[in-house]
Protein backbone atom coordinates (compact mmCIF):
# COMPACT_ATOMS: atom_id res chain seq x y z
CA UNK A 1 0.00 0.00 0.00
CA UNK A 2 1.47 3.45 -1.10
CA UNK A 3 2.72 5.55 1.65
CA UNK A 4 -0.10 8.64 1.36
CA UNK A 5 -3.05 6.15 1.51
CA UNK A 6 -2.07 5.11 5.04
CA UNK A 7 -1.60 9.20 5.87
CA UNK A 8 -4.98 9.36 4.84
CA UNK A 9 -6.44 6.17 6.94
CA UNK A 10 -4.87 7.77 9.50
CA UNK A 11 -5.89 10.75 9.60
CA UNK A 12 -9.27 9.22 9.01
CA UNK A 13 -8.68 7.32 12.16
CA UNK A 14 -7.90 10.41 14.28
CA UNK A 15 -10.95 12.54 12.95
CA UNK A 16 -13.12 9.90 13.99
CA UNK A 17 -11.42 9.67 17.46
CA UNK A 18 -11.65 13.21 17.80
CA UNK A 19 -15.18 14.02 19.56
CA UNK A 20 -17.71 17.11 18.05
CA UNK A 21 -18.89 19.76 20.25
CA UNK A 22 -22.15 21.61 20.38
CA UNK A 23 -21.58 25.28 20.83
CA UNK A 24 -24.33 28.05 22.24
CA UNK A 25 -23.00 31.89 22.14
CA UNK A 26 -24.06 35.03 23.75
CA UNK A 27 -26.67 37.19 21.93
CA UNK A 28 -27.97 39.93 22.78
CA UNK A 29 -31.39 39.07 22.09
CA UNK A 30 -32.40 36.01 23.97
CA UNK A 31 -33.32 36.18 27.51
CA UNK A 32 -31.05 34.79 30.31
CA UNK A 33 -34.38 32.93 31.56
CA UNK A 34 -35.44 31.93 28.60
CA UNK A 35 -31.60 30.30 27.27
CA UNK A 36 -31.76 28.93 31.34
CA UNK A 37 -35.18 27.07 29.99
CA UNK A 38 -34.06 25.68 26.50
CA UNK A 39 -31.37 24.10 28.51
CA UNK A 40 -32.97 22.62 31.00
CA UNK A 41 -36.25 21.78 29.28
CA UNK A 42 -33.77 20.52 26.04
CA UNK A 43 -30.93 18.88 27.18
CA UNK A 44 -32.80 17.61 30.93
CA UNK A 45 -30.26 19.34 32.99
CA UNK A 46 -31.28 20.33 36.72
CA UNK A 47 -31.82 24.10 37.57
CA UNK A 48 -28.18 24.43 38.70
CA UNK A 49 -26.62 23.16 35.54
CA UNK A 50 -28.66 25.17 33.13
CA UNK A 51 -27.89 28.61 35.06
CA UNK A 52 -24.19 27.73 34.97
CA UNK A 53 -24.39 26.91 31.20
CA UNK A 54 -26.20 30.24 30.87
CA UNK A 55 -24.35 32.14 32.91
CA UNK A 56 -21.41 30.83 30.82
CA UNK A 57 -22.52 31.87 27.90
CA UNK A 58 -23.62 35.05 28.94
CA UNK A 59 -19.88 36.16 30.62
CA UNK A 60 -17.70 33.91 28.47
CA UNK A 61 -19.46 34.78 25.11
CA UNK A 62 -20.01 30.79 24.71
CA UNK A 63 -20.17 27.42 26.54
CA UNK A 64 -20.17 24.29 25.54
CA UNK A 65 -23.49 22.53 25.79
CA UNK A 66 -22.93 18.78 24.78
CA UNK A 67 -20.12 16.58 23.60
CA UNK A 68 -20.43 13.78 21.01
CA UNK A 69 -20.15 12.07 17.68
CA UNK A 70 -21.28 14.80 14.80
CA UNK A 71 -24.15 13.38 13.78
CA UNK A 72 -25.81 13.76 17.60
CA UNK A 73 -24.27 17.89 17.07
CA UNK A 74 -25.58 18.13 13.93
CA UNK A 75 -29.18 17.30 15.91
CA UNK A 76 -28.51 19.54 19.10
CA UNK A 77 -27.39 22.65 16.88
CA UNK A 78 -30.45 22.24 14.36
CA UNK A 79 -32.47 21.80 17.60
CA UNK A 80 -30.92 25.04 19.12
CA UNK A 81 -32.06 27.02 15.77
CA UNK A 82 -35.47 25.49 16.37
CA UNK A 83 -35.54 27.60 19.96
CA UNK A 84 -33.73 30.58 18.43
CA UNK A 85 -30.78 30.44 20.31
CA UNK A 86 -27.29 30.84 18.16
CA UNK A 87 -25.52 27.55 18.19
CA UNK A 88 -22.64 26.18 16.03
CA UNK A 89 -20.61 22.73 15.89
CA UNK A 90 -16.94 22.19 16.09
CA UNK A 91 -14.50 19.44 16.64
CA UNK A 92 -13.08 19.23 20.67
CA UNK A 93 -9.87 20.83 20.76
CA UNK A 94 -6.90 18.17 20.89
CA UNK B 1 -50.81 41.22 30.99
CA UNK B 2 -48.98 38.62 33.05
CA UNK B 3 -49.18 34.86 33.03
CA UNK B 4 -49.66 32.70 35.23
CA UNK B 5 -50.27 28.68 35.58
CA UNK B 6 -52.74 26.62 37.31
CA UNK B 7 -52.31 22.83 38.67
CA UNK B 8 -53.03 21.73 35.40
CA UNK B 9 -50.49 23.15 33.36
CA UNK B 10 -52.19 25.46 31.50
CA UNK B 11 -51.07 28.95 31.53
CA UNK B 12 -53.34 32.25 31.07
CA UNK B 13 -53.05 36.45 30.92
CA UNK B 14 -55.00 38.78 30.69
CA UNK B 15 -54.00 40.71 27.34
CA UNK B 16 -55.50 44.07 26.26
CA UNK B 17 -57.33 44.34 22.87
CA UNK B 18 -53.81 46.78 21.66
CA UNK B 19 -51.88 44.17 22.75
CA UNK B 20 -53.69 41.25 20.66
CA UNK B 21 -54.22 43.25 17.83
CA UNK B 22 -50.39 44.14 17.74
CA UNK B 23 -49.35 40.35 18.03
CA UNK B 24 -51.20 39.30 15.80
CA UNK B 25 -49.87 41.68 12.77
CA UNK B 26 -46.27 41.05 14.17
CA UNK B 27 -47.01 37.41 13.80
CA UNK B 28 -48.65 37.15 10.46
CA UNK B 29 -45.74 39.41 9.13
CA UNK B 30 -42.94 37.05 10.84
CA UNK B 31 -45.09 33.93 8.62
CA UNK B 32 -45.01 35.76 5.87
CA UNK B 33 -40.99 36.55 6.07
CA UNK B 34 -40.28 33.07 6.73
CA UNK B 35 -42.82 32.05 3.88
CA UNK B 36 -40.96 34.21 1.24
CA UNK B 37 -37.72 32.52 2.55
CA UNK B 38 -36.17 30.61 -0.65
CA UNK B 39 -33.69 27.72 0.85
CA UNK B 40 -33.01 27.10 -2.84
CA UNK B 41 -30.85 30.36 -3.29
CA UNK B 42 -27.75 30.62 -1.30
CA UNK B 43 -27.46 33.83 -1.28
CA UNK B 44 -30.78 34.11 1.05
CA UNK B 45 -28.31 32.85 3.81
CA UNK B 46 -26.12 35.73 3.50
CA UNK B 47 -29.32 37.97 4.39
CA UNK B 48 -28.68 39.56 8.24
CA UNK B 49 -32.22 38.23 9.38
CA UNK B 50 -32.26 35.09 7.82
CA UNK B 51 -28.41 34.16 9.25
CA UNK B 52 -29.63 34.56 12.88
CA UNK B 53 -33.23 32.62 12.43
CA UNK B 54 -30.65 30.04 10.53
CA UNK B 55 -27.17 30.64 11.53
CA UNK B 56 -24.26 28.76 9.78
CA UNK B 57 -23.54 25.59 12.10
CA UNK B 58 -20.07 25.60 10.61
CA UNK B 59 -18.82 28.70 11.40
CA UNK B 60 -15.13 28.12 9.53
CA UNK B 61 -16.35 25.84 6.92
CA UNK B 62 -19.22 27.23 4.39
CA UNK B 63 -19.63 23.76 2.54
CA UNK B 64 -20.60 21.96 5.80
CA UNK B 65 -23.10 24.79 7.11
CA UNK B 66 -24.74 24.68 2.82
CA UNK B 67 -24.11 21.27 3.65
CA UNK B 68 -26.12 20.94 7.30
CA UNK B 69 -28.99 23.74 5.77
CA UNK B 70 -29.64 21.26 3.06
CA UNK B 71 -31.05 18.97 5.58
CA UNK B 72 -32.30 21.08 8.07
CA UNK B 73 -33.25 24.89 7.01
CA UNK B 74 -37.02 23.60 5.36
CA UNK B 75 -38.22 21.62 8.29
CA UNK B 76 -36.77 24.50 10.90
CA UNK B 77 -38.79 27.26 9.11
CA UNK B 78 -41.69 25.32 8.69
CA UNK B 79 -41.62 24.64 12.54
CA UNK B 80 -41.32 28.35 12.81
CA UNK B 81 -44.65 29.18 10.39
CA UNK B 82 -45.94 26.35 12.22
CA UNK B 83 -45.30 27.77 16.10
CA UNK B 84 -46.39 31.37 14.58
CA UNK B 85 -49.46 29.92 13.68
CA UNK B 86 -50.07 28.05 16.85
CA UNK B 87 -49.67 31.99 18.12
CA UNK B 88 -52.34 32.97 15.88
CA UNK B 89 -54.59 30.22 17.27
CA UNK B 90 -54.48 31.22 20.55
CA UNK B 91 -55.33 34.54 20.06
CA UNK B 92 -58.46 33.34 18.77
CA UNK B 93 -60.09 34.53 15.37
CA UNK B 94 -62.79 37.42 17.62
CA UNK B 95 -62.16 40.90 16.03
CA UNK B 96 -60.32 42.95 19.12
CA UNK B 97 -62.85 45.32 20.55
CA UNK B 98 -62.08 48.94 19.23
CA UNK B 99 -59.24 50.18 21.20
CA UNK B 100 -60.55 53.80 20.90
CA UNK B 101 -63.42 52.73 22.88
CA UNK B 102 -62.91 53.86 26.39
CA UNK B 103 -61.40 51.04 28.40
CA UNK B 104 -61.93 48.26 26.33
CA UNK B 105 -62.43 44.99 27.95
CA UNK B 106 -59.38 42.93 28.67
CA UNK B 107 -59.19 39.15 26.04
CA UNK B 108 -58.18 36.56 27.94
CA UNK B 109 -55.68 34.12 26.78
CA UNK B 110 -55.64 30.68 27.62
CA UNK B 111 -52.52 28.70 26.33
CA UNK B 112 -52.01 24.43 27.10
CA UNK B 113 -48.60 23.08 27.90
CA UNK B 114 -47.83 22.44 23.93
CA UNK B 115 -48.68 25.78 23.18
CA UNK B 116 -46.76 27.22 25.31
CA UNK B 117 -43.50 25.69 23.64
CA UNK B 118 -44.64 27.39 19.87
CA UNK B 119 -45.63 30.82 22.19
CA UNK B 120 -42.03 31.04 23.33
CA UNK B 121 -40.23 29.81 20.10
CA UNK B 122 -42.01 32.48 17.94
CA UNK B 123 -41.63 35.31 20.93
CA UNK B 124 -37.61 34.57 20.17
CA UNK B 125 -37.92 34.48 16.68
CA UNK B 126 -40.37 37.61 16.85
CA UNK B 127 -37.39 39.36 18.89
CA UNK B 128 -34.65 38.06 16.26
CA UNK B 129 -36.08 39.63 13.25
CA UNK B 130 -37.06 42.98 15.32
CA UNK B 131 -33.58 43.01 16.46
CA UNK B 132 -32.13 42.35 13.17
CA UNK B 133 -34.18 45.49 12.47
CA UNK B 134 -33.01 47.68 15.01
CA UNK B 135 -29.22 47.15 14.42
CA UNK B 136 -29.12 45.67 18.37
CA UNK B 137 -25.31 45.92 18.73
CA UNK B 138 -23.80 43.10 20.90
CA UNK B 139 -24.36 44.67 23.78
CA UNK B 140 -28.30 45.03 23.47
CA UNK B 141 -28.29 48.82 22.20
CA UNK B 142 -30.31 49.22 19.21
CA UNK B 143 -28.27 51.42 16.87
CA UNK B 144 -31.07 52.38 14.64
CA UNK B 145 -33.14 55.68 15.45
CA UNK B 146 -35.42 56.86 13.42
CA UNK B 147 -39.28 57.56 13.76
CA UNK B 148 -40.41 53.52 13.15
CA UNK B 149 -37.85 52.31 15.63
CA UNK B 150 -38.96 54.09 18.44
CA UNK B 151 -42.22 51.91 17.55
CA UNK B 152 -40.52 49.13 16.66
CA UNK B 153 -38.07 49.27 20.27
CA UNK B 154 -41.42 49.30 22.52
CA UNK B 155 -42.85 46.69 20.30
CA UNK B 156 -39.12 44.29 21.24
CA UNK B 157 -39.35 45.31 24.88
CA UNK B 158 -42.86 44.32 25.13
CA UNK B 159 -42.19 40.96 23.52
CA UNK B 160 -39.56 40.42 25.81
CA UNK B 161 -41.76 40.84 28.59
CA UNK B 162 -44.25 38.42 26.95
CA UNK B 163 -41.43 35.83 26.92
CA UNK B 164 -40.04 36.07 30.50
CA UNK B 165 -43.69 36.70 31.65
CA UNK B 166 -44.47 33.25 30.39
CA UNK B 167 -40.68 31.44 31.19
CA UNK B 168 -41.45 32.58 34.98
CA UNK B 169 -45.02 30.80 34.77
CA UNK B 170 -44.31 27.97 33.55
CA UNK B 171 -41.17 27.50 36.27
CA UNK B 172 -43.70 28.79 39.19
Amino acid sequence: MPKTDERVHLDEAVSLDRPWVTVVWDDPVNLMSYVSYVFRSYFGVPAEEAERLMLQVHNNGRAIVATGNRESMERHVEAMHGYGLWATLDQAEE
Amino acid sequence: MEFSRDESGTVSAMFEPIEVDLLRQVSGQLIRMLQSIDTENPETFTLSNVSRLLPAAYPDDAEASAEFRRFTADGLLEGKIANAGTVLAGLGDEPVPDATLHDPLPVPVVLHPAQVQSWLRTLTDLRLVVADRLQVDPNGVPQLHDEESQVLGDVYDWLGMVQESLVYAIDA
